[in-house]
């Protein structure tokens, strides 16, 4: 026992000598000048993910530091905003986030942080199109059919997504809000499984990113009817949009855009942002966004200023339709 | 124990089983039940918290009525190494209180070290080589090596 | 034949200087972070894909694959010799491999594990070549009630993980569900069992759970009585396996591979249930199943055998559908992605040199662990000579920063902590934690596919019975219930008329 008093005392000792250590601040004129953190509020693999680390990559080449990404999973995306929105506000930690950051402010209620408020907007990122897809063998041979058949069918049609809160759950909601009809929704956990049963004719139709669904469509494993995005997509020419085909104002697009904390130096946000809009410029971070099924925003959008309106615009834009499908994810 | 109770183990399993039960129905009690075509949140957990209470009453009826094995020798709630079991545990709650704002090497040092202290044969020299041993393997392979996004000195002590 | 053709085309790409060398890099890591427990293979790979920015396309996705395999081949090494399964997949070799350690056949255990896992992977490789695409077409009928099904005689056949009593191990399965419940409803999206925490919005994290209960609360049963106790093993015997252990552990590879193969292919969770039915079947036909559970070399060989031909197969659907089975696969997706490479059912066609690649690169791996990991047998088990009172407090800290670098939550942190506790208690009472793992792990699913299977069949339960393959499994389950059940029902009244 006497060991262990010993000890003890060595502990409460070693615990006051940190306790006394200085606190050492940052100066905004040199960042950054260690390394920075992006969080995404994904787990590690899925497309926010992708676009995140691809952005990451080319800015830390500007930077000249290195930009970490870390997967800051859990909560439909609020649990590494909600990290973001508490973190020092130096732009040593910053935030890579998609449509969720509007849409949390209305599917939480007891959101421990103000979407609004808690943030400041970096920049725009990219528009991610979706598009709508159904088991191969559904009824209707393209999307006027398609509506008409939804509006007839109502809860028999079977619609899939990707768990509450995500792009597929948002675009399904907005779909069945534009045409008056609910159908029967069966929620999945990631879209990887979702695709598994559309693909093997479980469920009837989803509504997913171009990132998940470009492959099936080329291979014919999937129909397609159409994509939710103002204009065509590049990589799938032949797809109308639907305010082509009669739905008009539909638009969904899964956009990212880059936050840092409340606070942050206006000097820090405007290293950030030109560090973006040269990650958007690049070349490399282009052909692989192309890839993607999207490209980087117009650099005029890359902007704080118009990201604060836009974010202000897309909250406004889903309260309406989540409270009108009332659901809620807490 | 009493001869009421022929296996002391069984009954203490039976009856943390049925506590369970009871704190997971509690919990369970506010979710919307749904109907078995669409059941809502509620409906499983609480099938399933009927069903482990069930198990715990005939783990506990058990107990009572069927005599334990021989070589079963009771709870001995006095043989548990307390000192130990709290220690451990400690040592693990303030890793996990001291990681961000302490980094990786104090709360690391600090694990290790109270952990070394739950054994008889604690030698505070053996106890600090351990976690300075440890401290600079975690920064080698983790830091170093894998490239964990975490710092050595967490805000508190000046780093980041 | 056109298979030699492709799996020509495959060496051809994967036996150059450059693949063998990412190849083997990617082994050499998975085997360290499979060591290391908690760290799994879905952050080490997040880590490194900013690496393979620059690779080509195959030597990047084959130092990928390298690091998954590699983990699964190295997650056992801590669940043989420290009690501390890491992965889902190694909470099964624990059980006995750890009684064979502390019986001083560590060397044994390991070298079983790694033979299982290397015939194992070569044979499911050597499927994955030739039936690939069939066996894709064959996961892709799996619809939710055949999940469910498949499930509920997953959990059926945990119940034979346990051997003391059925009911206390039935009642563990029912509490791991419940714990497994914990987290925001899939449906729905309102939290269950969160109090309020944001943190555990997602749930409790298995790694937290399985480190505490089995690793934390083992330390904590070693410290009991240090003095009177040699706490962690009997003398080391020989490190090989004698003429005796081949015979007994050749039946159950072969099992165990035939089955991890099967199941490996079902994006659903299959590749998770593949070890626990190993266990399960090797206890119900061996001669000795009193021996299971204290030390069984059958129960090594097989769930290790099953796990690693799951490892390999759990390739199929990604590789042919371009679907993700598990996160990692979900990881390589992303990487094909920034290789610009788009991911689905043409990757076959359009890059066979990729394909192909990979699935040489997967057998030329596995022959690297198994060359790397027999001579390190010898050095993990003299780690156990190390004494325990120096032993115990590193892997408490390994512990902690595997279970933290998880998914960089303090709260996982203090669940495994509590779960320390737990696990103890739980032990002391007799009630053992291997099912209640299994419960935790398919509860959820269970649900889920329940769940599922209802609303897609707009509420009939008829749905289970009416498709094949979902009552098959079905039926079988239940009457594997009944042959479960009934030995200690006869025993329970044996014992009541001794009386």
């Amino acid at each position: 026992m006497k060991n262990f008093k010993g000890a003890a005392a060595a502990v409460a000792a070693l615990a006051l000598a940190l306790a006394v250590l200085p606190f050492s601040a940052a100066k905004a004129q040199d960042f950054p000048n260690r390394p920075v953190t992006m969080v995404v509020p994904f787990s590690a693999g899925g497309p926010t993910d992708t676009v995140a680390r691809l952005v990451a990559e080319s800015m830390s080449r500007t930077l000249g530091q290195q930009v970490v990404v870390e997967n800051v999973g859990g909560a439909g995306g609020t649990r590494g905003a909600g990290q973001v929105a508490k973190a020092a506000p130096d732009g040593y930690t910053v935030l890579l986030h998609h449509i969720g950051q509007a849409t949390a402010a209305t599917l939480y209620r007891k959101l421990p942080y103000n979407v609004l408020t808690d943030f400041e907007e970096v920049g725009l990122v990219t528009d991610v199109p979706m598009t709508m897809i159904a088991k191969p063998d559904l009824a209707p041979k393209d999307a006027a059919e398609l509506i008409a058949f939804v509006k007839q069918n109502r809860d028999g049609v079977i619609y899939g997504n990707a768990g509450v809160g995500s792009a597929s759950h948002l675009c399904g909601m907005l779909f069945m809000s534009a045409l008056g009809a609910q159908m029967t929704t069966v929620p999945y956990q990631g879209t990887g499984p979702a695709m598994n049963d559309l693909v093997g004719g479980q469920i009837d139709l989803m509504c997913d990113q171009t990132t998940n669904t470009t492959g099936q469509i080329k291979a014919g494993k999937v129909k397609a009817y159409a994509v939710t995005t103002k204009q065509r997509v590049k990589s799938l020419p032949d797809l109308p949009t639907f305010q082509e085909v009669g739905l008009p104002g539909f638009e969904v697009a899964v956009w990212h855009g880059m936050y840092a904390p409340k606070g942050t130096p206006p000097e820090v946000v405007t290293k950030l942002n030109d560090a973006l809009k040269t990650a958007l410029q690049d070349p490399k971070v282009i052909a692989r966004f192309a890839d993607l099924g999207t490209e980087p925003v117009a650099l005029d959008r890359a902007t704080p200023e118009v990201h604060k309106q836009f974010l202000q615009a897309e909250v406004a834009k889903w309260k309406p339709v989540i409270e009108q499908a009332g659901v809620f994810a807490d | 124990m009493t001869r009421f109770v022929k296996s002391p183990k069984e009954v203490a399993s039976g009856l943390l089983l049925i506590v369970l039960a009871a704190f997971f129905a509690w919990q369970a009690m506010e979710l919307p039940m749904g109907r078995a075509i669409r059941m809502g949140p509620g409906y499983f957990p609480m099938i399933l918290a009927g069903l482990l209470a069930f198990l715990g009453l005939v783990v506990l009826l058990s107990g009572l009525t069927v005599p334990a094995d021989p070589d079963d020798n009771g709870i001995r709630f006095r043989n548990w190494p307390w000192q130990a079991l709290a220690l451990v545990t400690l040592a693990v709650v303030i890793f996990g209180l001291g990681i961000r704002p302490l980094g990786l090497g104090p709360s690391m040092g600090l694990a290790v070290f109270i952990s070394a202290l739950a054994s008889q044969r604690f030698h505070i020299v053996t106890g600090l080589i351990s976690a300075a041993v440890m401290v600079a393997f975690s920064w080698a392979v983790f830091i170093k090596g894998l490239g964990l996004p975490l710092p050595m000195l967490g805000p508190w002590l000046g780093g980041y | 034949m056109e298979i030699f053709d492709n799996l020509a085309l495959g060496f051809s790409v994967a036996v150059t200087f450059q693949n063998i060398f990412y190849c083997f890099i990617g082994v050499l890591l998975g085997t360290l972070i499979g060591v290391l427990p908690g760290l799994g293979p879905v952050p080490t790979i997040a880590m490194l894909l900013p690496i393979t920015f620059g690779l080509p396309p195959v030597s990047a996705l084959i130092m990928l694959s390298g690091i998954y395999y590699g983990a699964q081949y190295g997650g056992s090494t801590t669940a043989i010799l420290i009690n501390l399964p890491g992965e889902s997949s190694s909470v099964v070799t624990a059980i006995d491999g750890y009684q064979m350690a502390r019986r001083g056949r560590a060397g044994a255990a390991l070298a079983t594990a790694a033979l299982g896992s290397f015939f194992a992977g070569s044979v499911a490789t050597f499927l994955l070549a030739v039936f690939a695409p069939p066996l894709a077409d064959l996961a892709l009928k799996f619809g939710p009630p055949e999940y469910f099904a498949l499930m509920v005689l997953g959990l059926v056949a945990s119940v034979a993980l346990a051997s003391g009593s059925v009911i206390k191990a039935l009642a563990m399965v029912v509490l791991g569900i419940l714990l497994g419940l914990s987290g925001q409803d899939v449906y729905t999206g309102t939290p269950r069992f969160t109090f309020d925490m944001l943190e555990l919005a997602d749930g409790i994290e298995f790694v937290a759970l399985a480190m505490g209960v089995f690793g934390i609360g083992e330390i904590v049963r070693n410290l009991e009585d240090e003095h009177t106790r040699t706490v962690m093993v009997q003398k080391v015997k020989g490190l090989l396996l004698s003429r005796e252990d081949i015979k007994r552990i050749t039946g159950p590879i072969l099992r165990g591979t035939f089955l991890g193969s099967f199941l490996g292919i079902l994006p659903g969770g299959g590749a998770i249930l593949s070890s626990f039915a190993a266990y399960s079947i090797e206890k119900k036909i061996s001669r000795h199943p009193e021996e299971f559970g204290k030390g069984a070399i059958e129960a090594v060989a097989a769930p290790e055998s099953a796990n690693n031909a799951g490892a390999q197969t759990s390739f199929i659907p990604m590789l042919t559908l371009g679907i993700p089975s598990n996160p990692v696969m979900a990881l390589m997706i992303g990487a094909l992605i920034i290789q610009g490479i788009v991911p689905g059912p043409n990757v076959v066609n359009e890059q066979p040199n990729l394909f192909w690649g990979i699935i040489a690169s997967m057998w030329i791996g596995n022959l690297m662990l198994v060359v790397l990991n027999l001579p390190l047998i010898g050095m993990w088990v003299r780690l156990l000579t190390v004494p325990y009172h120096i032993l115990f407090p590193l892997i408490v800290g390994f512990c902690c920063i595997g279970v933290y670098s998880v998914n960089n939550n303090a709260i996982d942190v203090f669940a495994m902590a509590l779960f320390g506790v737990v696990g103890y208690v739980l032990v002391k009472l007799d009630c053992e934690p291997a099912p209640l793992l299994l419960g935790f792990i398919i509860g959820p699913m269970l649900e889920e596919y329940l769940r599922r299977a209802m609303l897609i069949s707009r509420g009939d339960p008829l749905v289970f019975v009416t498709r094949p393959i979902s009552a098959t499994m079905l039926a079988l389950a239940a009457i594997a219930l009944i042959v479960v059940l009934l030995p200690s029902v006869r025993r329970k009244r044996e014992e009541a008329f001794k009386e």
